[in-house]
């Protein structure tokens, strides 16, 4: 086992992995940039380097800063938390090759995910559910209707060299599918030079669901059921929760045996997140994340388990602490994050945090990284902490969320904090019935009711 | 493991103190006609308090180095010593200071057992090499950043030092 692990993350997900570290009796070096001198990370490892000025790019994006870093303590290996440099595979290889063990899969699994047509089509070939399209370009209108019939109705035909929406025009039947193609391709003409299209299945209400899995290297691997985030703005999750509200355990069982088998065969090492869309009763891959996620916690809620130490184990090249039919769902987890945000807009909100109150009692946990008189620097992300609660079942953990919120106190900023109390009175998500869109739809009617 | 001085709310109260001990400080300074004055306590190993106060800018520059977490541990390879200076002043506190660029290890000669690039006293001009930074097995040559004399050397040979660690003073 290691005696030092170098933390290259800063927030609370590097108080987390320090925590994992001294219940191991792990020494831990907390890396910082200078604007993060005072930060909780750095004052709660056991040691810390200062690895440069207050933009990410010269600090906690330096490869070699925080390479240098492991050399002067002596760490013999680095968790990379998330975000930053968790899926960079080239500084994966860099830390192997100066010797430095890298707590997370391998360079060429990062690299493979990171793209996403290689993942698709690794996924595919892993036995994963995709998206049904036309894989390539549809030439004409016959070969359209064709590749339409044969996926099902609705679908969406987009431009290959498209993004941003433009380009992209849904058909709901064989009606609609020759007014949608030809738009569609006049579209890609006028904005991308290049009227090339092709067609996918369209998923109209659909939710977010990813499945957590963990590897330990050599061919061996669970999952750790699901994790419903449909619950986002702007893609940015806000609220998760576990097991998913709608998944039925079967519907678990299978999709979860295909994405542990998957990672198996792959020879999958540490913790690893499968996302998929979710719309009646199908999944469809839409890409893998090869690090811890933020909402992590809310499957260690219901599975028991602790994720960083298992990853810290796999990657000292121990065995990994459970089996897949040691792994059983216990109540119901949900996680909110919150950010130094000021609502409506959500604009940043750095700045004194003048009083802070973690909430406390029983099925709650706090991960945060704030404390009296903190200042939240401007120059990183505005997640500050994030309440985790778990209950024997949905309501309890609801009842409980809301009873946790109230405890709650962050003086000084402005918080999501409110957002989260309105949504809790709503009765779609009282009842679990929401899809990816729900969330920009209500702050949609909340700033104009007559929309 | 951090020791209960590592707790926040420790450092508080400390701090409480020794606003008073520098405000008593500057007071004795004003009534002696002093322009500079500089004082270090030592409360226990890793628990210093370094006061430098200078009337020049009336800049009142309080450095406290509460955490082990300052006094960088050496690497087995390293030698130096967990209470080096690099660790316990605050750069900018000292007029002609120059901090290291990046995270690494200070190397005072160009290899082992060679002539040290300077000396105290010595005079440098602008661009001439001080010491070396290693980090990841490339010697970085950090140079003056001005024409002067090497008043201060601020590490030991071999020494880990921060991104801003105080290396040396040239005035």
């Amino acid at each position: 086992m290691f005696d030092k692990i170098l933390i290259a993350n800063r927030g609370e997900i590097a108080l987390r992995v320090v925590r994992a570290c001294r219940e191991m009796g792990i020494a831990s070096v907390a890396v910082h940039s200078t604007a993060d001198s005072d930060a909780m990370h750095v004052r709660m490892a056991d040691e810390s380097v200062c690895i440069g000025p207050p933009p990410s790019v010269d600090s906690y994006l330096s490869m070699s800063a925080i390479i240098a870093a492991c050399e002067i303590t002596g760490a013999q290996a680095i968790h990379p938390g998330y975000g930053f440099l968790s899926e960079n595979a080239t500084f994966v290889q860099m830390v192997e090759d100066h010797g430095i063990a890298f707590i997370g899969p391998s360079a060429e699994h990062i690299r493979i995910m990171g793209d996403k047509i290689t993942a698709k089509e690794t996924a595919k070939s892993l036995g994963i559910p995709v998206v049904p399209g036309s894989d390539g370009g549809v030439p004409d209108l016959t070969a359209a209707k064709r590749v339409a019939g044969e996926i099902g109705y609705p679908v969406i035909i987009k431009a290959t060299a498209g993004g941003g929406g433009r380009g992209m025009k849904v058909a709901l039947d064989e009606d609609g599918i020759e007014t949608a193609f030809r738009t569609a391709r006049s579209e890609a003409k006028a904005a991308f030079g290049n009227d090339e299209v092709y067609i996918e299945k369209y998923l109209q209400r659909p939710r977010h669901i990813e499945i957590q899995v963990f590897g330990d290297g050599k061919g061996r691997a669970v999952h750790l059921g699901e994790r419903d985030c449909s619950l986002q703005r702007r893609h940015q999750k806000v609220l998760e929760e576990a097991p998913g509200p709608v998944i039925t355990p079967e519907q678990r069982a299978e999709i979860g045996g295909i994405c542990s088998s998957a990672m198996a065969k792959l020879g999958y090492r540490g913790a690893g997140t499968i996302e998929f869309l979710f719309e009646d009763g199908e999944f469809y891959f839409i890409e893998m994340n090869t690090r811890l996620q933020v909402e992590h916690p809310v499957t260690e809620a219901i599975f028991g388990v602790d994720l960083v130490r298992q990853q810290i184990l796999v990657a000292a090249g121990e065995e990994m602490e459970f089996r897949q039919e040691d792994l059983k769902i216990r109540g119901h987890a949900i996680e909110v994050r919150i950010n130094a945000e000021k609502l409506p807009n959500f604009t940043p909100s750095p700045g004194r945090i003048s009083q802070y109150h973690a909430p406390g009692g029983l099925g709650v946990r706090m991960d945060a990284a704030i404390y009296d008189g903190y200042r939240i620097p401007p120059y990183y992300d505005s997640l500050i902490g994030k309440l985790i609660v778990h209950g024997r079942d949905r309501h309890e953990a609801l009842a409980r969320l809301d009873r946790a919120l109230g405890e709650l106190i962050v003086d000084g900023v402005d918080t999501t904090v409110p957002l989260f109390r309105a949504l809790l009175e709503n009765p779609d998500i009282q009842s679990g019935n929401y899809s990816i869109h729900w969330l920009e739809r209500w702050l949609a009617r909340l700033a104009d009711p007559n929309s | 493991m951090s020791d209960d001085k590592n707790h926040a709310g420790q450092v508080e109260d400390t701090s409480k103190g020794d606003v008073a001990f520098i405000q008593a400080l500057a007071e004795l300074l004003n009534r002696n006609d002093l322009t500079e004055l500089s004082v270090k306590r030592e409360y226990s190993e890793n628990d210093r308090l370094t006061v430098s106060l200078s009337k020049q800018g009336k800049q009142v520059v309080q450095t406290y180095a509460p955490a082990p977490a300052m006094a960088l541990p050496a690497a087995p390879a390293a030698a130096a010593p967990a209470s080096a200076p690099a660790a316990s002043e605050d750069p900018a506190s000292l007029p002609g200071i120059v901090t290291s660029p990046m995270v690494g290890t200070a190397y005072l000669a160009p290899e082992p057992g060679a002539t040290a690039f300077v000396t105290v006293g010595a005079q440098v001009k602008e661009g001439e090499t001080l010491l070396i930074v290693e980090a990841m097995k490339t010697m970085n040559h950090i140079p003056s950043p001005r024409s002067g004399t090497v008043k201060r050397i601020l590490v030991d040979d071999g020494s880990p030092v921060e991104f801003g660690s105080p290396l040396m003073v040239v005035e």
